[in-house]
């Protein structure tokens, strides 16, 4: 329980955070950010689809992530909560922005209403 | 039943008394074939030949039937404790007792459960207990059996649930055989686990053992309720019953649980009354319906915030005022928090995290009340630090927490000021509008991945609802503790949950949703669980003993071919030297080869379909296996999801 607190945090910070990322993030690419999604273990906590999951508390979603590119980027190095960091040594600012890309065509939510077993 | 005398003999001395029948029967008309001897003095006419029966007949000091014994007696008290079952690893340390149950008693109450590990049969015990009310019996060698059962003492311990331990021993070095005998006996057996149950003995008597016993069973269901055990010595159950007639068993009376003082029960509920934001935290308080209805009731008089941690099923998940999942947020704006059967109201209080340097600080607002009721500080042991940080409170009330609800709810609608009634309406309304927005949330976060490959947990725990929201279903276990069903189900009895492990020891959730399924048996409860595959792996015996035993369960595995915890873990670790991750699979993972947990449960003979990858294949399969459930078999289907 203790645990999950920090990461809600984080994660109330991705759902409200401004949407500037679009015109501030470097140009990705998403199929190299995939592997490296995938390499660097990020879904082991965030879900390969980006539907966030737990750690030590609950992991945040990712899919269309709205977290501005630097605040990601910082998130990975200097992570709050327990998250693991991530240095440029393992993943360079060019890796970040491509998994950033990833996460940003990721696809997001449906619409509740078109998948008749959630409207019960 | 024996009657009230005091017994005069030792027990030693059983074989004096023991009866002769057996011998005597066969005796006469062998001896009958014997040759008659010459007179005294006289030479016999030839020398006669070896009568071989006589002479391998046992020795008349030594018989070889008997008609009592002490295992019978001590099933003649087991069975005023009312013990439906009795889980077991067969050992021959209790052979006498085990004959005794299922000869003498019949094996009825208790029924003997095959189990093919002593920590399946304690895991089955607790969760059992939990969904019954009743505690289970187990029986386990005194020496190797115990080692295996210790680890699922400790999860029964940490979750305050009794289980009725028994046993066997042989306490005089003189009795034991060679070998294996020494190596199962032990002065004291119980030393092994006495950090963490209640109560423990080795009676030297039978009249000892009857006392010992139903003391046992009253300590281990009395707040906080714990594991006992009670060590039998082989020769008291087996050696024949020397003088029945001085043998009783004593009553065990009512138990009237503890509930709070008076005084500060009322001091609670004038802080909450009088409160701006309360809330109320529960953790393993609720042990029937009646419980779980008072403590909406006092929810909703105050119109307040509840936080179900989970531990039991204390709250309706769909009451507007739940607000678990948003803990953190109500904790923050407290001004009187009150924790009822809170096993870490540190942590409810603080955040801590897991950095190089570990660190902690308080979430909530400068001069909170904070009030703790519960009856865990009437019992507890130094050496295993169960009892989790150390939280100052306010006011603590010693007592039940379910027991002393009632006269918190009676003196809190007592000194409600009428003229709070708009206020409290509107705090219930914000409320109930911020639960609502939950719910919405994570409908809609379920969506996501809705058809990927590995299936997500949002599309997992969303089809499973869809198939059982219209049965009278119990969760019996969830073996990595989603949060799905919580987000998606609704929980609105004590049945539909039955908790964790308690001490988090991987291994309980296989067969402790076992024993919940067993318990959902007699009410005709459809039982399912989460089934994480490393926790599987610890004891996959245990659907054997569904199929066996012809308990209804539906495992849904968890398959996420890895201790995907301790992979994050060593992952984290990684990360911080800046080592990559390529190793952090080493000793985290199942694969190579991935197991088929679908074959492996058909070898035990229990219906299993897998592995199933594809999200749309889920609905059918669930409907098949849920239709071998309900006509009383368990069932398996292996599922490849999302790790987390």
């Amino acid at each position: 329980m203790r645990r999950n607190l920090g990461a809600v945090a984080f994660a109330a910070l991705m759902v409200v955070a401004a949407p500037a990322w679009a015109q501030d993030a470097p140009a990705g690419n998403a199929e190299t950010g995939k592997k490296l999604f995938l390499a660097d273990g990020c879904y082991e906590c965030h879900g390969r689809v980006g539907q966030g999951g737990a750690f030590n508390g609950p992991a945040p979603i990712l899919a269309q992530t709205q977290l501005p590119f630097d605040a990601f980027k910082q998130q990975l190095r200097e992570p709050s909560a327990d998250m693991p960091a991530y240095a440029d040594t393992v993943l360079p600012d060019g890796g970040v922005a491509d998994i950033y890309a990833f996460l940003r065509a990721l696809p997001g939510p449906k619409p509740v209403k078109d998948i008749a077993i959630l409207n019960h | 039943m024996p009657k009230r005398r005091e017994p005069d003999v030792r027990r030693r001395n059983f074989l004096k008394g023991a009866t002769l029948a057996g011998a005597a029967a066969l005796t006469p008309p062998l001896a009958g074939k014997a040759e008659a001897a010459p007179p005294v003095g006289m030479p016999p006419k030839s020398v006669p030949l070896p009568n071989l029966v006589v002479e391998t007949l046992p020795p008349r000091a030594n018989p070889v039937n008997q008609t009592t014994s002490g295992g019978d007696f001590m099933v003649d008290v087991l069975k005023t404790l009312d013990l439906e079952y009795c889980a077991i690893n067969p050992a021959s340390s209790f052979r006498g007792i085990q004959e005794a149950m299922i000869n003498h008693g019949n094996n009825k109450a208790p029924e003997i459960l095959t189990c093919t590990h002593e920590e399946i049969a304690v895991h089955m015990a607790q969760g059992y207990a939990k969904m019954r009310g009743k505690p289970m019996a187990v029986m386990a060698h005194g020496v190797v059996g115990l080692q295996h059962a210790a680890m699922a003492l400790y999860n029964a311990w940490c979750d305050r649930v009794p289980v009725y331990v028994l046993i066997g021993n042989i306490v005089e070095a003189d009795k034991r055989g060679p070998g294996a005998e020494w190596y199962h006996a032990a002065i004291d057996p119980a030393a092994l686990v006495r950090d963490f149950v209640k109560w423990d003995d080795q009676p030297a008597s039978l009249q000892h053992f009857a006392e010992s016993a139903v003391r046992a069973y009253k300590f281990a269901v009395t707040p906080p309720m714990a594991p006992v055990l009670i060590s039998l010595d082989a020769e008291l159950q087996e050696n024949p019953i020397p003088d029945a007639e001085a043998l009783r068993i004593p009553k065990l009376g009512k138990i009237a649980l503890p509930q709070g003082d008076m005084g500060a029960v009322e001091d609670t509920a004038k802080l909450l009354v009088n409160a701006e934001a309360p809330v109320i935290v529960v953790d393993r308080m609720t042990r029937s319906d009646a419980g779980m209805a008072k403590l909406v009731e006092l929810a909703e008089a105050l119109q307040c915030a509840v936080i179900d941690q989970w531990g039991r099923t204390n709250f309706p998940s769909r009451h507007p005022l739940n607000q678990s999942m948003r803990a953190r947020a109500v904790v923050a704006q407290a001004d009187v928090i009150v924790g009822i059967e809170l096993n870490d109201f540190w942590g409810a209080l603080n955040v801590f995290t897991d950095r190089i340097v570990r660190s902690a600080r308080s979430i909530t607002k400068p001069g909170v009340k904070t009030v703790s009721i519960g009856a865990h500080d009437f019992f507890a042991k130094a050496n295993y630090q169960d009892f989790q940080r150390f939280q100052a409170v306010d006011l603590f009330v010693a007592g039940d927490g379910e027991t002393t609800l009632p006269y918190l709810v009676e003196a809190v609608k007592r000194l409600l000021p009428a003229d709070r009634k708009a206020a409290l309406e509107a705090r219930g309304k914000k409320l109930g509008d911020a639960h609502r927005a939950l719910v919405e949330q994570a409908r809609e976060e379920a969506t996501i991945g809705w058809d990927a490959s590995p299936i997500t947990l949002g599309r997992l725990c969303a089809e499973v609802w869809d198939q059982i929201r219209g049965e009278d279903w119990s969760l019996v276990g969830n073996g990595i503790n989603l949060n799905w069903p919580r987000r998606l189900w609704t929980f609105d009895k004590k049945s539909r949950w039955n908790g964790g492990s308690g001490g988090a020891g991987v291994g309980y959730n296989g067969p402790g949703s076992l024993g919940g399924a067993l318990a959902n048996r007699s009410e005709g409860r459809l039982s399912l669980t989460f089934q994480g595959d490393g926790d599987f792996m610890f004891a996959p015996g245990t659907l054997w003993t569904a199929a066996h035993h012809r308990i209804p369960l539906l495992y849904i595995m968890h398959n996420n071919r890895a201790y995907h915890q301790e992979l994050m873990y060593v992952q984290a670790m990684a990360d911080r030297h800046s080592r990559g991750i390529e190793n952090a699979h080493i000793g985290t993972t199942l694969r190579d080869p991935n197991i088929d947990y679908a074959t492996v449960a058909k070898g035990f003979g229990v219906y299993a379909e897998g592995p199933i990858t594809d999200p749309n294949d889920l609905a059918p399969a669930l409907k098949r296996a849920i239709a071998v459930v309900k006509r009383g078999e368990p069932a398996l289907l292996d599922t490849v999801v999302e790790a987390r």
